[in-house]
């Protein structure tokens, strides 16, 4: 009789068990459950150039030039020889002008006592090259042409690239725009996205264009890697072929001189790589590795004399330090280290400085206890922290640089803060809230004494030459 | 010499004082209660989203399973973005498959809204409270996304479980007429 019973129940028990689903209630996350890519735009005719205006004119005797992302020398350093304040007078520095900016990060170029900025103009809907006197804020000219953008954490986030003839900008969507750089005339255009079916960065843009050896070079991604374009006409020079269709980052190239050969130096989505920059061989491909492969690189590439190149980039990607070998005509690169944000010296957004042969740059939010720290890394070891501006002093996404053998730093509410570059130990001399807005991470520019600084919506000019205060 | 006699007997005595205790109690409980349920005396557990540091906690320590803290976004401080470090694991792709999300629920649904724009919406329904979005979208993000205690769930305790073990003592009582502490809405306690 029992046995009958527990045979009955087992027998219910197990028609229960192969009728019942435990997952029944449950959904399964699957890809494109998000409908990516639903109303998708397809791209305008853009007439590059088509705007201008001429508002005033300039007469500057200011030799001093800042002309291009991270200054003459690609090192964020000035080398001006014009003291400059170590404190701020009561009141905060001299602000020589204000200019009210298209929301974005766009930063700076100096050259001869103008300014020259890619502004996102939100009232016309246009990218606007301005040039604006260095001393006083007066608007000289303005060149562009009309695209409807939408706010993606600003618009605008690149530097103009200056020599004495040109200005070479590249705008939120890879408009890349040649112009005379006093007059503003318009030479040639390139629309990246569409010529090279390039894939626009997240937040858009943020490469800044290079100028060299009378080329425009523009790492593109999609159909050619990167390409060299004649800067007076725009013609292409040369193109280096993407087989890997490693896609645009917001990285700049950076050149480099290594074993005699000059390359420029990439860190794409996909991989690193070094381009021969001139010679028969220019626009090849000397040396790449796919060790190094992000989602978002905002940082540049630090090359070191000794053949290291240390990669970084934020999200939570850490770094990478690559040592390149030459053997005969062929270079080698491998891996150094690889490490975790909270590992060593890692940067989000901005591009680490070279001091002594030191690094120096701003931990990220996942760098554990030095998060938003200023950090000072050893040459040999670049997880080895010399030292770092403590607990109580951390900064933001900003920019820094050095002029004078000091180091100015910008925090994300625009205080700007002076310290003293060192190997031993953070020496911060004063520090001072020069705007009210946010987001200050427009990379500064400096010349004559006057450093050009910004927050998401207002640029200003400081007058911290000492002998003027 | 007459003593004087009593006015009342020892029974009477007892039954009066037994009235005036017993009158007493009710007058000072009934004092008590109204003074606790006056306009804006009423006090209810919330977390401040500036002290709050998503060590996880608040998933495994509320009375209540699932946790009555649960993940609130504040719009109006989102950047819509295409990829969220509160929606998506660090390097992964930007799809919507379970193997690229940080929620170990699914409680965020990612929605194309037009070119460059997504939105993120929090299913408090499959929301544990673990905090691990908000950790995400604190490093990378605006912090639009941070941890709330959800009144329609939490009991009140008079002692809160998760805020005796709060390593940044983040959780304490605020008025119940203001009972949330949204980004955006105000600043911190601490500084305030």
């Amino acid at each position: 009789m029992v046995t009958g019973v527990l045979v009955l129940a087992g027998i219910v028990s197990l028609g229960w068990w192969l009728a019942t689903d435990p997952v029944a209630g449950l959904t399964t996350s699957e890809p494109g459950a998000d409908n990516r890519g639903e109303n998708a735009v397809p791209l305008a005719d853009i007439d590059i150039g088509a705007y201008t205006e001429t508002l005033g004119s300039l007469e500057s005797r200011l030799e001093g030039t800042w002309p291009r992302f991270r200054g003459e020398n690609f090192d964020n350093i000035s080398r001006s020889e014009i003291p400059l304040i170590e404190s701020f007078p009561a009141g905060g520095p001299k602000v020589m002008w204000s200019l009210e900016m298209g929301e974005g990060y766009a930063g700076a170029a100096i050259y001869r006592g103008a300014v020259y900025v890619l502004d996102y103009d939100e009232g016309m809907r246009a990218d606007v090259l301005r040039c604006v006197s260095l001393t006083d804020g007066t608007e000289i000219w303005r060149r562009g042409y009309r695209i409807s953008l939408k706010r993606n954490h600003g618009m605008s986030r690149t530097v103009p690239a200056v020599t004495e003839d040109y200005v070479l900008t590249i705008g939120p969507r890879a408009h890349v725009m040649c112009v005379r750089r006093e007059t503003g005339e318009f030479l040639w255009g390139l629309d990246v996205e569409k010529e090279y079916e390039t894939e626009i960065p997240m937040w858009y843009t943020g490469q800044c264009p290079l100028i060299d050896e009378g080329m425009a070079i523009i790492a593109t991604g999609g159909k050619a890697l990167v390409v060299a374009l004649d800067l007076e006409t725009g013609g292409v020079v040369w193109e280096t072929p993407n087989e890997k269709d490693w896609k645009m980052s917001h990285s700049s190239l950076m050149p480099f001189e290594f074993g005699g050969v000059k390359m420029y130096v990439y860190s794409a989505f996909g991989g690193a790589c070094g381009i021969a920059a001139g010679g028969d061989h220019a626009g090849e491909v000397l040396w790449e590795t796919t060790a190094w492969n992000h989602q978002v690189v905002a940082p540049s590439p630090v090359c070191l004399p000794d053949g290291k190149i240390f990669l970084t980039a934020g999200y939570g990607a850490g770094s990478m330090v690559l040592q390149l070998s030459k053997r005969g005509d062929r270079f080698d690169v491998e891996v150094l280290q690889e490490y975790e944000p909270r590992e060593g010296l890692a940067c989000e957004q901005q591009t680490p400085l070279v001091f002594q042969g030191h690094l120096l740059g701003i931990m990220p939010k996942d760098a554990g206890p030095l998060r938003n720290e200023l950090v000072c890394v050893h040459p040999d070891d670049f997880t080895k922290v010399v030292w770092s501006s403590g607990q109580t002093r951390r900064f933001g996404l900003g920019p820094y640089m050095i002029a004078d053998n000091k180091l100015f730093i910008v925090d994300d509410d625009a205080t700007l803060t002076i310290a003293r570059p060192g190997t031993r130990r953070y020496v911060e001399l004063d520090s001072y809230r020069v705007l009210e807005g946010q987001d200050s991470w427009g990379p500064l520019a400096i010349a004559d004494g006057y450093l050009v600084m910004r927050d998401s919506k207002t640029m200003v000019c400081l007058d911290l030459a000492a002998e003027r205060q | 010499m007459k003593k004087k006699e009593k006015d009342y007997s020892r029974r009477e005595f007892i039954h009066r004082g037994a009235r005036i205790t017993l009158g007493l109690t009710v007058a000072g409980t009934g004092v008590l209660a109204l003074a606790r349920s006056g306009p804006g005396k009423e006090t209810v557990w919330q977390i401040d989203p500036f002290k709050c540091t998503q060590c996880g906690r608040c998933a495994d320590e509320c009375v209540m399973s699932p946790s009555a803290v649960k993940c609130i976004h504040a719009y109006d401080l989102c950047g819509y973005c295409d990829l969220c470090s509160g929606y998506f694991l660090p390097g992964a792709k930007l799809e919507t498959g379970a193997e690229n999300q940080l929620c170990p629920t699914s409680a965020i649904r990612r929605q194309f809204i037009e070119e460059p724009y997504f939105e993120y919406v929090i299913d408090e329904e499959l929301c544990i409270g673990c905090g691990k979005c908000v950790k995400g979208c604190a490093a990378f993000g605006n912090g639009s996304l941070h941890l709330q205690i959800r009144h329609d769930r939490c009991l009140n305790c008079n002692q809160c479980a998760i805020a005796t073990v709060c390593p940044s003592d983040a959780i304490s009582r605020v008025p119940a007429d203001t009972p949330y502490l949204i980004k955006g809405d105000f600043i911190s306690m601490e500084e305030g």
